[in-house]
């Protein structure tokens, strides 16, 4: 009995012994919550849904074009339309927005660095999608424009593109294009997706691309190309190109519209050709004071202002923007206790604040530490500031909703301002072109055109619409001196590029960095 | 019972037969201090003629002659002679051989000696544990091991903890060592959600240690070097901490014991904030508004936040050893309120550990069950709070005129008590840790055994807010904000060893071979829920979880994730591998917007290994260990790494030319390779695509996500590899009442897995690679025993020990940002960046110099000049001291600790304490009212806030008292405790606690670097009396 229950243990044992051994594993992983595509051995196997890729990679977009942050900072804190100055303790932030405004980054910065991997990584998701082998003509032609703005954007702040082929892997370091071939990529994938994208009217929801949106895109590029391929004037068929785009969007009826700051709310109109679905809480809340009445308790953050020299190119009275003081439409208009309300205004102005604010009652305000709160032109320097210090931007306003999904990207304006300075650059005159947007908004006619309106112009059309700093380099201004720029980078050509990012040198031994870096 | 029953009856019967055939017989019982031994050995001395006592400690033995002298003798007592002399019944007292006791030592897959040991390790055993309030285990050793630094990140009960054993080796967020519970090594991962951002940031997950009760641990193990860990392979690089639960060997005839404390805790230090009347004052000296900014009332915003507590703990548990076996069952009940509103821990714990001997003691049998349930409440912390604080940085900087009301309201800032009334985050986690081993006799050389172990989790957290919050970020405020979070983790655990052990004639070989598999299986879902009908947070909580709940229900088939929102009315479900098409057409009123994400995915580790001990002459000891551990989470070039170790030890003492002079020196080497995993995550070899997570937008939109690459797929990620190379020296005096031990080690981790930038183009920012740089901790640990007094009334004895460590990163060429600095103004700072030459964690600031005439900074090369200062988060030296004396029945213990060299970053002070934050009208502490700073001076990340961390606490002390009872009571022992710990603490540092580290979720994290040295609004210590009683019956 006793050996018998022995040996049945045993064998027991034997058996749990066999069965461990049988439960050697392969250690591989299963597709359970991600999709693992098979390795057939070639590499890259293709996005399991290209359609769906592209819709993340839209998502991607809008989120980058949404942040204040990054590239926004990079076009828009770093020109004279925009700084953040350090007010006591806020705003400091490791002296991140002072460097930006001052010209003094490194290739250390936080915002360079996260533009430099936010719009390479787009650029790479668009090639996934396009080379995939399931992907349709239509998609492949939309990722292709999805991969000519990414490549743009690197192109346009860096200068150099990196490209990396799908089947390469981090060991590979990846190829880096000159600025000409990263201009000739771009304009062969905008050619391709001109060609296979579908046609959108003015009107209907924008959020994805079409051939207007790809056409201003190149439209954009063109314009600019002079600048990129450093040939230093522009051509005239690229010019000539640049008027026959702006007139082929026109044609699907996009148009100057009346009523500026309607422009940006929610409802359709004919000048937005891409609108980013993402909040536009961020582009109002920036400026605002924290006690400015915000519905729902968002709030402002008290940051971004504006330069007095910005806001001096406006007309209208220089020390007040209320009703009346004879501001042209697009400065905007401050609300004063005769005309501040809940229903209209909620006491916070449209474009540029100067000067008292008011609550929706009427009643002034006051910052936190119950001082008037009187937004004032001057600052006593980029650092140790109050809180009232700065005057502020808003072309978002709360009224229209604080969180609407509707950021304008591309605007049927600026391609008109294309188009007029695409005639300038070839010689023609773009007098009418100009007034015909000057007297929509209510600014007086000017009798002949110079350089200099055309890039004022551009800049009190298309403030912090993310333009400036492009715009400011075609001109040859982007090194001018402004208020609290660096002495030694006044006139430094260098600072037209943004250095590559340290880490992204060292990630790469194809990479050089650019000059004076 | 049964088993009791025949062995009583069988003794009767051979005491019976005894007393027929033999004259001279001597009977009687040995008994140790809890009560009978069994297993006794009885000799007739100078003779062969021996018996063993029996389950209730009874003997009886014929005597061969009248004179006879009878040797008891039992393993772990002190053995004692007897002359007969006539005597018919000799009962005899064994005591308890202390130092014999102290010496076995749990090592991976067995046990050994510390004498007989060749690596580096250490063991705490219940009786040393510390005492007093103890919410989770490690906290039982803290400082009682040299080189191994335990640092509670915060007072919040359940807190995650930070434990380093010889120093700092990874550049990731892993740096705890494996930990394994009687055989079963647990997953490094978290086992609850983290804190999810309901409008506040986020916060760290809970201690996965805390559903062990600390009352079932017999004892603690801590292997340190690689000799003694590479037996764990690939998990071995950060040490490894065996914890051992109780049993009932030591219990027999059957045994209860009850415990319970009762403890009163209160914030051992709290900020001198101005008060209303310096508030004002301080206003108008700096020439703002006083009127503008006085609201009439008088609080102080800390009292309202933080509270005294009393909590408690109740444990039963009945042990016997009945003779072929052992059982011990037990129960815990704990309640621990935090200092902090709102917090709290509760847990409920059952065990029941047994173990039989069947087929003549040959086949072992061994059960250890635990379940547990724990309950964490949690304040709304976060280490990643922005401008406006958490409910400690708006505590702090509360204007103290503000009424104590909810629904005070001020534009912009933040009011504490609103924020505290609307917040509400809870989570409950049921975690069954099962194990059992069969263990085999084959021969008296060959065992087996078989172990399986199944861990499993299901933790649940909510985290609300209500639409009464006000100031919230996230559209919170107004619309209202939750987050379910649910984890279930199951670890199964498959092992098999052979174990063969043989003794020659001068030499002693033991050798163990052995496989194990193990997987890790993590799935659940996060849930986030805006715009919520109600203003009741436990409604909240269950109109999401049916929402959600309700929503999946109408998925037919697989789904990742689905949601719905008010752009977005008939919802949206994102399906991996679509088998089902249908919509979700699914909206709930109760909550305006959802969206739901599922994850799922099991993680392998299979392994094969190897040790062999060889002693020769008990003089030269050598070990050798080896193990092959494949992991699925390398492509299949790298999945198997090898680890392997050596060790020898030489015990001089035992040596001819030593003499009488040490009762111990042995001289130990070492050297092995470990390697470390953790924090990998799964699949980052291949090629994945998931749909990005889901959010919702501040207005309550949802824009349903696509597919997209999780990871910059490497499919040459490889193993990190440390490779240690350790000296040692254990010496002893007069009988080893002086001992001491002193060990130099070289830790040197390579191949370092680290999250670096892609070289863009790439489809994520960063990629995990193997980089070729080294990390290096090199030190020196040394620790001292002596016995001052050893009388029978009297003993008084003292333990100290102190590490050095040296910690620095080398041939790394980048230079990585990490340790973020939050706080008005602060966006975007950080303090540390980790570079080659420096040691991890060193810190990266401006050098502040004063202030100007204008009251604005002076930083040495310009406002953002920021360098490197030669200082580092990391100690240099951990030392500890405990001393414990005893008289009659009355003992007293007390415990120091003290760690210097290292510099916390006051990132408190920095975002509250300064005159730009005063000139905000928000309350600072007295010294920034005549500092000289200006309000419109900019408080920059600087050398201003750095402080030496250097301190000395008196930890814990104790005393106690062993009530004398009756020698047949009921009762059979009785002892009273009163504990203080944190009682007070030795430090320039002018925060609250020097001994900090405040963390982030994973996501809050700068370029996934892991954070030390920060203080931002931690969670206040604590200082707790605990009254214990101790009976067994």
């Amino acid at each position: 009995m006793k050996r018998e229950q022995n040996n049945l243990k045993f064998y027991g044992l034997l058996i749990v012994f066999a069965v461990l051994m049988y439960s050697c594993t392969d250690l591989e992983i299963e597709q359970s919550d991600s999709i693992i595509p098979e390795d057939t051995g070639g590499g890259f196997s293709g996005v399991a849904d290209p359609a769906s890729s592209i819709g993340d990679l839209y998502n991607s977009f809008y989120s980058n074009l949404e942040s204040q942050e990054n590239l926004n900072a990079v076009n828009v804190v770093t020109t004279d339309e925009q700084l953040i100055p350090t007010r006591g303790a806020d705003w400091g932030d490791n002296g991140i927005w002072r460097q930006l405004h001052q010209h003094s980054w490194t290739p250390a910065h936080l915002f360079i660095l996260r533009t430099w991997n936010d719009w390479n990584q787009n650029a790479f998701r668009a090639s996934e999608i396009i080379e995939t082998s399931s992907t349709t003509v239509a998609e492949a032609a939309e990722a292709k424009w999805q991969r000519a703005l990414s490549m743009y954007h690197v192109m346009d702040v860096f200068g150099v593109v990196p490209f990396r082929g799908v089947d390469e892997g981090p060991e590979i370091d990846p190829i880096v294009l000159t600025r000409t071939e990263a201009l000739d990529f771009i304009l062969a994938d905008l050619n391709d997706a001109i060609a296979g994208l579908p046609s959108r009217a003015a009107g209907a929801e924008a959020y994805t691309a079409s051939k207007e949106v790809a056409k201003f895109l190149l439209a954009k590029v063109l314009l600019n190309k002079h600048i990129y391929n450093g040939s230093g004037s522009a051509d005239n068929a690229d010019m000539l190109q640049v008027m026959t785009l702006v007139d082929e969007i026109a044609a699907q009826g996009f148009a100057l519209e009346a009523g500026y700051f309607d422009l940006f709310a929610t409802a359709p109109d004919s000048e937005s050709i891409w609108t980013i679905k993402s909040s536009i809480g961020n582009r109002i809340w920036n400026g605002m004071h924290y006690k400015m009445t915000a519905p729902d308790q968002s709030g402002g953050w008290n940051g971004f202002s504006t330069l007095a020299e910005f806001y001096d190119l406006f007309e209208g009275d220089a020390n007040t923007n209320y009703v009346g003081d004879g501001q042209e439409e697009r400065r905007g208009w401050v609300p004063d206790a005769g005309n501040a309300d809940n229903t209209t205004n909620f006491g916070i102005g449209f474009g540029f604040l100067i000067g008292q604010q008011y609550d929706e009652t009427g009643a002034a305000l006051t910052d936190r530490q119950g001082n008037p709160l009187t937004l004032k032109k001057q600052f006593p320097g980029i650092v140790g500031n109050d809180e009232t210090t700065g005057i502020r931007i808003i072309k978002y306003h709360p009224i229209n909703g604080e969180f609407n999904q509707h950021q304008i990207a591309f605007r049927y304006s600026d391609a008109h301002l294309m188009k007029a300075e695409a005639l300038w650059r070839s010689g023609g005159d773009p007098t009418v072109l100009v007034n015909e947007l000057r007297t929509l908004r209510g600014a007086q006619p000017i009798t002949s055109v110079t350089e200099q309106d055309l890039i004022d112009e551009r800049g009190r059309e298309l403030y912090i619409e993310q333009w400036r700093r492009n715009d400011l380099i075609r001109f040859g201004q982007y090194t001018k001196d402004w208020e609290f720029k660096l002495p030694a980078a006044v006139g430094d050509e260098t600072k037209n590029l943004m250095p590559i990012p340290a880490s992204a040198l060292l990630s790469n031994p194809n990479l050089v960095q650019n000059p004076g870096y | 019972m049964k088993f009791n029953l025949l062995k009583q009856l069988l003794f009767l019967g051979i005491m019976l037969s005894g007393s027929i055939i033999f004259a001279q017989t001597v009977t009687g019982t040995v008994t140790g201090d809890e009560g009978p031994l069994p297993g006794v050995n009885v000799i007739e001395k100078g003779t062969t003629n021996g018996v063993t006592t029996d389950f209730d400690g009874n003997y009886s033995i014929d005597l061969a002659s009248s004179d006879a002298v009878l040797v008891f003798s039992f393993i772990g007592f002190t053995s004692q002679e007897q002359a007969v002399n006539g005597r018919s019944v000799i009962n005899v007292q064994l005591a308890v051989d202390a130092q014999a006791l102290d010496e076995v030592v749990v090592i991976g897959y067995g046990q050994t000696t510390v004498k007989d040991a060749t690596g580096s390790v250490s063991a705490v055993k219940s009786e040393d544990f510390n005492k007093g309030v103890i919410a989770s285990p490690e906290q039982l050793i803290q400082g009682k091991t040299a080189g191994v630094q335990i640092s509670n990140s915060s007072g919040e009960p359940g807190a995650g903890i930070a434990l380093r054993i010889r120093g700092t080796t990874s550049v990731r967020s892993n740096n705890n060592p494996l930990f394994v519970v009687d055989g079963v090594p647990l997953s490094g991962e978290a086992s609850s959600a983290e804190g999810s951002d309901i409008g506040f940031g986020t916060s760290g997950a809970k201690n996965p240690l805390s559903f062990l009760n600390p009352n079932d641990i017999e004892s603690i193990s801590v292997l340190k070097d690689a000799s003694s860990t590479a037996i764990y392979g690939s998990r071995g690089a950060n040490g490894v901490v065996i914890i051992t639960t109780k049993t009932g060997k030591g219990s027999q005839g059957g045994l209860f014991e009850y415990s319970a404390a009762l403890s009163f805790a209160k914030a051992a230090d709290t900020y001198d904030l101005l008060g209303k009347d310096q508030f004002l004052a301080g206003l108008n000296q700096f020439g703002l508004d006083a009127t503008a900014n006085d609201f009439g009332s008088n609080t102080d915003w800390q009292e309202v936040v933080l509270r005294s507590t009393v909590s408690h703990d109740q444990n039963i548990s009945y042990s016997n050893n009945y003779g072929d076996g052992s059982i011990r069952a037990t129960f815990g009940y704990a309640q621990q309120e935090g200092i902090i509103e709102k917090s709290s821990l509760e847990r409920l714990t059952g065990r029941v550990n047994a173990n039989h001997r069947f087929l003549d003691d040959k086949l072992k049998l061994t059960a250890q069950l635990s379940i547990s349930q724990t309950k964490d409440e949690s304040p709304p912390l976060s280490g990643s709070a922005g401008s406006k604080g958490d409910l400690l940085g708006s505590a702090y900087s509360a204007n103290p005129t503000w009424p104590n009301d909810p629904t005070f309201n001020l534009e912009g800032n933040r009011n504490p008590i609103n924020f505290l009334t609307y917040t509400q985050n809870e989570s409950e986690t049921d975690r069954q840790l099962l194990n059992f081993s069969a263990e085999y006799d084959f021969t008296t050389e060959l065992t087996a055994k078989v172990n399986v172990g199944y861990d499993h989790s299901n933790s649940t957290r909510e985290a609300l807010a209500s639409s009464l919050i006000d100031n919230a970020e996230s559209g919170t405020s107004g619309n209202g904000a939750g987050f379910i979070n649910d984890i279930e983790v199951s670890n199964k655990l498959l092992e098999f060893t052979l174990n063969y052990s043989k003794e020659f004639e001068n030499s002693k070989l033991d050798a163990l071979v052995g496989y194990s598999f193990q997987d890790f299986q993590r799935e659940g879902r996060n849930v986030e829920g805006w715009g919520f009908t109600s203003e009741n947070m436990n409604q909240m909580a269950s109109d999401i979880t049916a929402a959600a709940n309700e929503a999946q229900a109408r998925i037919d088939g697989s789904y990742q994730q689905y949601g719905y929102g008010p752009n977005l009315p008939n919802g949206f479900i994102n399906r991996l591998f679509p088998n089902e098409t249908n919509d979700l057409n699914y909206t709930n009123a109760t909550v305006r917007s959802l969206v739901g994400n599922t994850f799922d995915f099991t993680d392998e580790l299979q392994s094969f290994f190897g040790r062999v001990n060889y002693t020769i002459a008990d003089k030269y000891l050598f070990t050798a260990t080896v193990r092959a551990d494949g992991s699925s989470k390398f492509g299949s070039d790298n999945q198997y790494g090898y680890f392997p170790s050596g060790a020898f030890a030489w015990k001089i003492n035992e040596e001819d030319f030593t003499g009488d002079t040490f009762s111990t020196l042995k001289l130990r080497l070492s050297y092995g390779i470990t390697g470390n995993q953790d924090g990998l995550g799964f699949g980052n070899f291949v090629r994945r695509e998931r749909y990005a997570d889901p959010s919702i937008s501040d207005g309550g939109d949802v824009n349903p996500p696509g597919l997209t690459s999780v990871s910059f797929a490497n499919d040459k990620l490889k193993w990190e590899e440390t490779t240690s190379y350790g000296f040692g020296i254990d010496f002893g005096f007069a009988n080893d009442r002086l001992k001491g031990t002193i060990d130099f080690y070289n830790k040197q981790t390579t191949d370092l897995l680290i999250k670096t930038v892609s070289a863009q183009p790439a489809p994520q920012p960063t990629v995990f690679e193997n980089i070729d740089a080294t990390v290096l901790n090199q030190g020196v640990e040394f620790s001292l025993d002596y016995d001052f007094i050893q009388s029978d009334d009297l003993t008084w004895n003292a333990n100290f020990n102190i590490a050095y460590n040296e910690n620095e990163l080398q041939d790394f060429d980048g230079a990585i940002s990490a340790g973020t600095i939050r706080g008005p103004g602060l966006s975007l700072a950080f303090s540390q960046i980790l570079a080659g030459g420096h040691p991890l964690f060193s810190y990266f600031l401006r050098q502040f110099e004063g202030y100007d005439a204008n009251g604005q900074g002076i930083f040495t090369g310009g406002v953002d000049n920021q360098t490197f200062v030669g200082k580092s988060a990391l100690p240099e030296v951990t030392a500890g001291l405990s001393t414990s004396v005893s008289y009659k029945n009355w003992d007293v213990s007390l415990y120091f600790a003290g760690q210097f060299g290292h510099y916390v970053y006051n990132n408190t002070a920095n975002a509250f304490f300064t005159a730009g934050n005063f000139g905000t009208a928000r309350n600072v502490i007295p010294s920034v009212l005549t500092s000289g700073e200006s309000t419109s001076a900019e408080a920059s990340v600087s050398t201003r806030f750095l402080e030496s961390a250097d301190f000395i606490r008196l930890q814990n002390a104790t005393i106690g008292y062993q009530v004398p009872l009756k020698e047949d009571g009921v009762i059979k022992s009785l002892r009273l405790t009163l504990t203080g710990q944190n009682l007070f603490i030795i430090t320039d540092y002018t925060g609250l606690d020097p001994e900090v580290s405040t963390n982030p979720d994973n996501a809050g994290l700068l370029n996934d670097l892991p954070t030390a040295g920060i203080d931002y609004t931690s969670f206040p210590k604590p200082r707790t009396f605990t009254f214990g009683l101790n009976m067994t019956f």
